[in-house]
């Protein structure tokens, strides 16, 4: 309890802090939304990460079976909590008018998405953590050779996915469009970007569709900077370019009611 | 002064026109009823008060503020009880007291609060597992919470049993004595007649009238006339002296029978 200030001031750093604690509490509490961005990647990780393959050269024993499966999983996890759960939260709570009835508050509505990015960013970063120690655990992980470049590509990916969430939630009608859009977009972007098997699989023009996707440009950027390949700048580009472009369509089209 | 001016405000949506030269003020420390059925243009009239809607034209005044200019300076002085379902499933009521209680710089002690409403025993249970009565009163801490000087109370008894009606019934005029303002949105009479210094009858996005209980009902001219006839007298005839209670036509239940399954405007919406 410290302000008696100006009645004109907008929500301080308390209501920031009490939303953002609040938001936590409403990701958390909805267990089965814990299911999907903690435990499939966990699940992919343990099952896909002991291929039986030779080690990546120059990289202190890491397989190659494995840094193709923990980048994936990584960009897994974050795609599952940004363009999945994300979404689903902010349509419910445009329908159920939760934020409506914030708009009746000193609180603005646009507060809690940002309130809920902050927490699927640290969803997402417990995921990450999870599956890179479980790796490290179990199949002999190798520290990233570009650092730097891993955390640039994390970064993208990152931004890319929760734009294309923020997306999803801001065309999606009902709570239940949010999650089928969610969910064709993540599996369309996965299968295209080699989530489900390699892209060399796939015919030539859908796989180059898939290597510019987020989930491809982040499947590849991230394996290149853990293993220390060139990173493909056009493919920084593209995840860069769809986070422009997802955020500023989504800030003109979200609805508030 | 009036702390809500509404001067000749004009609201449509495409060729639907939800309100048509609204006109009222509502002075201090009254309890303002705004009484009409569905579609009548009361939650529009309401949600312009509130600066969710710009008026196509006319103006509002909330303590001298503009709702869409003025707006944070608005929301700190004004507290708002929506209809039902605003809140979510798993948060507890002590918790949403607590976040709301946060946006606001100067307000009221949440637990104190809680004990206020009766609903202190309640601040660990979860919105799910409240009951209508319980969570009338979360609804109203939440418009309280701010310390605001006028509450705009909407629907405030849909659904609820006739015990938990009156149990709200006396919280309000609890609050009006603490020296707020009140709003209050309603489709029902009754609740209007026991709590309202004042009433609106809100008519095709026009007030038919605005008067006391007692005044609207000496309208019809029919000795023992309720407060029903005398809505029904001014949101049927054209003119107020026509003489005697003229109910024309509809029944009683095609006016309050629909009254608190849906409590929006419905078809204005956009």
């Amino acid at each position: 309890m410290t302000g008696t200030e100006t009645t004109s001031r907008g929500p301080g750093l308390r209501a920031w802090r009490a939303l953002i604690a609040h938001e936590g509490r409403m990701v958390r509490r909805d267990t089965a939304g814990l299911v999907i961005p903690l435990g499939l990647p966990l699940l992919l990780l343990v099952m896909n990460g002991n291929g039986d393959s030779p080690p990546v050269p120059g990289l202190g024993g890491m397989s190659q079976q494995l840094a193709y499966v923990l980048p994936m999983v990584i960009v897994l996890t974050i795609a599952t909590v940004g363009v999945i759960n994300m979404p689903s939260f902010l349509a419910t709570y445009r329908r159920y008018k939760i934020l409506r009835r914030l708009a009746v508050t000193p609180a603005r509505p646009a507060m809690v998405l940002v309130a809920q990015a902050v927490v699927g960013l640290a969803q997402a970063a417990a995921g990450i953590v999870l599956v890179v120690v479980v790796a490290a655990l179990l199949f002999g992980l190798s520290a990233p050779a570009d650092p730097l470049g891993l955390a640039l590509a994390l970064t993208l990916t990152t931004a890319a996915m929760f734009a294309l969430g923020m997306l999803v939630a801001a065309v999606s009608p009902t709570p239940n469009a949010a999650l089928a859009i969610g969910l064709v977009s993540f599996f369309a972007m996965m299968a295209l970007g080699g989530g489900f098997g390699p892209r060399g699989n796939l015919p030539d023009g859908v796989a180059a569709v898939g290597e510019y996707l987020p989930f491809g440009a982040g499947l590849d950027t991230l394996m290149a900077a853990w293993t220390g390949g060139p990173l493909d700048i056009t493919q920084l580009a593209a995840l860069a370019g769809v986070t422009a472009v997802a955020a500023a369509v989504s800030a003109r089209l979200f609805r508030w009611e | 002064m009036a702390v809500i001016e509404v001067r000749d405000i004009h609201k449509r949506y495409g060729e639907t026109i939800a309100v048509d030269g609204v006109d009222f003020d509502v002075e201090q420390g009254e309890i303002f009823g705004v009484l009409g059925r569905n579609g009548a243009g009361k939650t529009t009239t309401v949600e312009i008060i509130e600066g969710l809607r710009t008026p196509d034209t006319g103006t509002v005044r909330v303590l001298g503020l503009d709702p869409v200019r003025d707006r944070r300076a608005v929301r700190t002085v004004l507290g708002v009880q929506l209809q039902e379902g605003t809140l979510p499933d798993k948060a507890t009521a002590g918790e949403l007291v607590r976040l709301y209680r946060s946006f606001y710089a100067d307000g009221a002690d949440p637990e104190r609060l809680l004990g206020e409403l009766g609903i202190d025993d309640k601040r660990d249970t979860f919105v799910d597992e409240l009951s209508g009565g319980q969570l009338q009163r979360l609804s109203i801490a939440l418009a309280l919470v701010g310390r605001p000087r006028v509450a705009v109370l909407d629907e405030l008894t849909s659904g609820l049993d006739p015990r938990a009606r009156r149990d709200t019934w006396d919280l309000i005029e609890q609050v009006r004595a603490a020296g707020v303002t009140i709003l209050l949105v309603t489709h029902f009479m009754d609740e209007a007649q026991r709590l309202c210094d004042r009433i609106a009858v809100f008519d095709r996005g026009r007030i038919a009238a605005l008067d006391t209980p007692d005044g609207l009902v000496a309208r019809t001219h029919a000795t023992g006339a309720t407060l029903d006839e005398a809505f029904l007298a001014v949101t049927d005839s054209d003119s107020l002296d026509d003489d005697g209670a003229e109910i024309g036509g509809i029944a009683l239940d095609d006016v309050l029978g629909s009254a608190g399954t849906d409590g929006t405007d419905g078809q204005v919406r956009s």
